[in-house]
């Protein structure tokens, strides 16, 4: 038998350092992936704003800039590589909290499947509501009514989630198995999704004419791709991370037992 | 096997949450202040700072 439970290694320290390296990493890929693929994007985007501004007469406020371009582009890296150290350390105090509920059979499975969960309720489901816009778009009459929108979508997706798992626990302690739990599992969140979409509002802004349909899709598609990256090397960071430890545990049982 | 840990739980004390509640201030600072917190200029500055992470994180914009 092994006495020391694996809980006593595992707290909430060693978690969240383990949340703090991943996150670093995952934010400084997904900073690279911001620098080559998205301000190319975002460059394209400024070309349409400059010439609406010289269109009006030069009355934008970009004329005389507060901050240099290339200095929005360190900015750009900066809070890119920021955020992701962010997102690792909420990762790491969430996956101490939900360990125990999360299916995946070992702390890898465990984390790959939060970073899944994350990725849909945070990027995939504001995503899909409220888009990811480039410079030119967007009024900025509506931009509280857009936030609105945007944490909403955040709110009523976690709220599915959480309510999903516990309709798992109520239907796994009325005894009913694993492919009815599955299959009720996916038909709840389709009910939930459904809703989603049909309750919350979607962007209140049309897109302008001189916007061309092409920078639209390559920002929205490489914003999807960037936070993607970001989730998955998380997830895959922080699991590979958890799992030296399990390893050893593991290989350590039969010496122990013998 | 794989049960020995599953019912295991690192304990999640209140500092953490703490924590949580300080990363989504930090995150609202980066991704959405305009001037509701800091002064207008100092707001505008790091709307300027962030903007194109913004654009890129999909986060509601000007």
């Amino acid at each position: 038998m092994r006495s020391a439970s694996p809980a006593t290694e595992m707290g909430i320290g060693y978690l969240l350092r383990r949340g703090l390296a991943a996150g670093a990493a995952a934010g400084a890929l997904a900073a690279v992936f911001f620098y080559l693929v998205l301000e190319p994007v975002v460059r394209r985007a400024l070309v349409i704003e400059e010439a609406r501004g010289n269109a009006d007469g030069g009355g934008h406020s970009h004329e005389e800039p507060l901050v240099s371009r290339s200095m929005q582009v360190f900015g750009g890296i900066v809070t890119v590589t920021v955020a992701g150290l962010l997102f690792g350390l909420v990762f790491a105090v969430v996956y101490a909290w939900s360990r125990n509920r999360l299916p995946g059979g070992s702390d890898f499975g465990r984390a790959v499947v939060l970073a899944g969960l994350g990725f849909m309720v945070f990027t995939l489901l504001p995503g899909l509501r409220i888009p990811a816009n480039p410079p030119a778009v967007g009024d900025p009459e509506s931009v509280t009514r857009r936030t609105l929108i945007y944490v909403l979508t955040i709110l009523v997706g976690l709220l599915i989630v959480l309510a999903l798992f516990a309709l798992d626990r109520a239907l796994a302690d009325r005894g009913y198995d694993v492919p009815r739990r599955a299959a009720l599992a996916v038909a709840g969140a389709v009910v939930g999704l459904t809703l989603l979409f049909l309750l919350v509002p979607g962007s209140p802004d049309g897109i302008p004419a001189d916007m061309p349909a092409d920078i639209l899709w390559d920002l929205r598609v490489a914003s999807l791709a960037m936070l993607g990256l970001l989730w998955t090397v998380l997830g895959v960071g922080f699991g590979l991370l958890l799992s030296p430890r399990t390893r050893t545990a593991a290989a350590a049982e039969p010496a122990v037992a013998g | 096997m794989s049960n020995v840990t599953a019912s295991t739980r690192a304990t999640v004390p209140v500092w953490a949450w703490a924590l949580v509640a300080l990363a989504f201030a930090a995150l609202y600072l980066i991704t959405q202040e305009n001037g509701s917190l800091v002064g207008a200029t100092a707001a505008e500055y790091i709307h300027e700072f962030t903007h194109d992470a913004r654009h890129a994180l999909g986060v509601p914009c000007h």
